[in-house]
């Protein structure tokens, strides 16, 4: 093998593929990253049997080859580079690729690329195509709902359903739900769902860039696995198995209290809040107090106490119809929503202390949140 | 070395504050409790109430029968907590050799003082009456055990519808001839069952059993006796010990034989998670950290621990955690010589809800727990159990809470 590459591409599409290499791998061979010429182009590739993700650079071939070598070593070395020309020159005879840029000079010692396991990619399964700032903006308004401790497996994914008009996306930890939809232009043939882990699609968020009109997703059949092909980027995963709880019906009607404020005005107020409330559990008290004249604005107040710093105290306007509520909520799970609300205006609705509160941005229907208070006291 | 003891005992004490609140309250029959109507329990009640007969741990319905005036008081828990603090206080800056029993008591070593114990006594009765406007009473000895049944006695000698603020001293030496001519139910240890038994062989005064040989007694009630017949000489060896911020509460058995059952090792555990449980209710704690404690026959011990993402103070929660790092970590089979639980970590009570989780069986639950909590209260520990426990075959040798 012997090729050429331009740093600034060789780096980016390292740092892509490098996110899938495990941080303890359980062969030698998956601490390091293939290289292979593939048709004009120089393919990258690292997995960790879960989640595998292969990336294509434009190069200069003189010769095919392929080779894997530590991807943390060369990674490191790469990003010392200057942006130049950078040449591979493999030596198969002892597996040590010459890596040239400049004046500098680095002979790394590779694994035959034989050794590394088969990362699928897009073929002709089933699938269905999405604009890529649209899933992205599913993916980061749902993934942070999904659980990060392995109490129960099936929360660390999200649940995915995909129709011939529409695809869903909602991820839950137990205490808190976000549920997404979008409509598709060219949906399943036929109705399907998955759990694909968050992780996977944590991933996929920050890989997918402004190039990428166009993400197909292919469920490939009966192989439990998802790979979503962008422009120059493959990443395929293994989805979880099992039954993801009903979401639907934990999802309220009706409300006794509905709120409307300016998302960044409340989004302001819960980090004030949140500077205290980190030494109680997160715990602020939301208190929602109606307009007592058709003239004044209605009041959400939130407030958190430290015994040991002190309190904060934050005032917000709002429109609120209804009656009178005080709740106790983890204020880091406002944060999250809240952040991930791109309109300007939220909505909130609640039904007292102890049940499901569920956050909407004003003037759209396919993002709803829900979460749960908190209980304080005995 | 002759020890010098002290017992402290704060007299009515919820009463004592109660009155600092409201003086108004002070001379009258009154009692601290919840209402009759609430099956409220009398907690402490004050020296004009007991001149009607009610006492503390009585049906509020019995006291109000008894004494038609009574006045109901709720409780201020964080005033008593905040006054028994400042006792302790006092206590601590005499010796650092303080071992507080509960809210009300303390144990006092003073050997190391030079100052005659009865003094003492005085001096620190003299300063709580004075600085805190507290009565309590006091009973000096050379051991636990005799210092608090001379503070018993002294306190039952004082008469009339006031506070007894009484000192109580047995001189070294006496402490035989002090306990002979006192009532069986006077010892400690001596509950009614065991009472009966010992009025049936004809002992009815703690000389009796003094005199009763040694051997017979530890014959008919095994370790139980033996300490029984020392206590009855007097003698009582155990140390003060120093009492810190409880950091963590626990329990442990060790089985007289060692156990591989499954099913016996799992009754133990729920036995030993709820002991903990009312302790940490008792105490007002929540706790975040459950851990478990196993012993191997060959005296290797594992103890293992988990975080709960809320902190707990229900038998159920700190069972169901127990239960899973016992299953984790149990080979079935495995003789097992001692069990272990405990919870740690305490913070304020809060509580993420779930999603999925049914709020109004979990207030129930609550509810039933309190129940049974005061069905213990008043009738003791053993008045209600498990189900699974009742069958428990008698092999269990309780230790002391650690």
């Amino acid at each position: 093998m012997k090729v050429s590459v331009l740093q600034e591409n060789l780096a980016k599409g390292l740092s892509i593929v490098g996110r899938a290499v495990p941080t303890r791998p359980t062969m030698q061979v998956l601490a390091n990253v293939l290289l292979e010429t593939e048709e004009g182009r120089l393919k990258l590739a690292a997995t960790n049997l879960e989640l595998g993700i292969t990336a294509w650079i434009g190069a200069k071939i003189e010769e095919d080859g392929a080779i894997t070598i530590p991807a943390r070593t060369f990674i490191d070395l790469v990003n010392t580079l200057s942006r130049e020309r950078v040449d591979l020159d493999l030596n198969v005879r002892s597996q040590t690729l010459r890596v040239h840029c400049g004046a500098t000079n680095s002979n790394i010692k590779g694994i035959d690329s034989n050794e590394f396991p088969l990362i699928p990619q897009a073929g002709d399964d089933p699938g269905i195509a999405i604009p890529g700032a649209v899933l992205r903006e599913m993916i980061t308004q749902t993934v942070f709902s999904a659980a990060t401790d392995d109490n129960r497996p099936i929360l660390t994914g999200v649940y995915t359903r995909v129709t011939p008009e529409k695809i869903i996306m909602a991820a839950a930890d137990g205490y808190r739900l976000s549920v997404r939809t979008a409509p598709l232009e060219i949906g399943a043939p036929q109705s399907l769902e998955m759990i694909i882990p968050a992780r996977t699609l944590s991933e996929m968020a920050r890989i997918i860039s402004d190039e990428d009109e166009e993400v197909l997703v292919s469920i490939p059949r009966g192989r439990n696995q998802v790979i979503f092909h962008l422009k120059n980027v493959d990443v395929a995963s293994t989805l979880l198995d099992g039954k993801f709880p009903d979401y639907d019906a934990i999802i309220p009607k009706s409300f006794s209290t509905s709120t409307v404020a300016y998302t960044a005005d409340l989004l302001t107020a819960c980090k004030r809040a949140d500077i205290f409330a980190r030494d109680v559990n997160n715990n602020a008290k939301v208190t929602i107090t109606p307009a007592d004249s058709p003239s004044a604005p209605g009041l959400v107040r939130l407030s958190a106490t430290s015994t040991e710093r002190g309190d904060a105290d934050a005032i917000v306007d709002a429109t609120i119809q209804g009656d009178v509520q005080e709740i106790s909520f983890n204020v880091r799970y406002l944060i999250d929503v809240l952040n991930v609300v791109k309109e300007e205006q939220v909505l909130l609705q609640s039904n007292g202390p102890t049940a499901p509160g569920v956050i909407r941005p004003v003037g759209r229907d396919d993002f709803t949140h829900v979460i749960m208070p908190m209980s304080v006291g005995r | 070395m002759t020890r010098k003891i002290l017992h402290l005992d704060l007299d009515a004490f919820f009463c004592a504050v109660e009155i600092q609140l409201n003086p108004a309250l002070d001379g009258k029959p009154f009692a601290v409790g919840g209402r009759p109507e609430e099956r409220g329990v009398v907690a402490s009640c004050s020296y004009p109430a007991r001149q009607f007969g009610v006492r503390s741990a009585m049906p509020m319905s019995k006291a109000v029968r008894l004494c038609p005036e009574l006045i109901i008081v709720p409780h201020s828990f964080p005033a008593y907590h905040e006054a028994s603090g400042k006792v302790m206080d006092i206590l601590n800056n005499l010796t650092p050799s303080v071992e507080q029993i509960s809210i009300d008591e303390a144990f006092l070593d003073v050997s190391l003082l030079a100052e005659d114990p009865g003094a003492i006594a005085h001096r620190l009765q003299a300063a709580i009456n004075d600085q805190l406007n507290l009565p309590c009473s006091l009973g000096v000895a050379t051991n636990k055990l005799l210092a608090k049944i001379a503070n018993n006695i002294g306190k039952g000698a004082a008469r009339g519808g006031h506070p007894p603020n009484a000192i109580q001293i047995v001189p070294p030496g006496q402490e035989a001839a002090f306990l002979a001519p006192l009532p069986i139910t006077q010892l400690w240890g001596v509950g009614p069952r065991t009472a009966e038994r010992l009025e049936a062989l004809g002992m009815h005064t703690i000389g009796d059993i003094a005199r009763w040989p040694q051997e017979d007694l530890a014959r008919r009630f095994g370790k139980h006796g033996e300490a029984i017949a020392l206590h009855a000489r007097g003698l009582d060896d155990r140390p003060v010990e120093v009492t810190h911020e409880i950091k963590s509460i626990s329990q442990e058995t060790t089985f007289t034989h060692d156990v591989s059952d499954a099913q016996l090792l799992r009754r133990t555990l729920r036995a030993l998670a709820d002991g903990v449980g009312r302790r940490l209710r008792q105490s007002a704690l929540t706790g975040k950290t459950v851990h478990i404690k196993l012993r191997w026959d060959d005296f290797t011990t594992l103890t293992r621990q988990i975080t709960l993402d809320h902190p707990t103070d229900q038998d159920d929660e700190i069972y169901a955690a127990a239960l899973r790092l016992f299953d984790q970590h149990w080979p079935p089979g495995r003789a097992v010589r001692l069990l272990g639980v405990g919870v740690s970590g305490f913070e304020e009570p809060h509580r993420q809800l779930g999603l999925w989780e049914d709020t109004g069986s979990r207030a129930e639950q609550r509810r039933l727990q309190a129940t049974l909590d005061s069905l213990r209260d008043r009738f003791g520990d053993s008045a209600i159990q498990r189900g699974s426990t009742l069958r428990k075959p008698r092999k269990r040798r309780p230790q002391r809470p650690t």
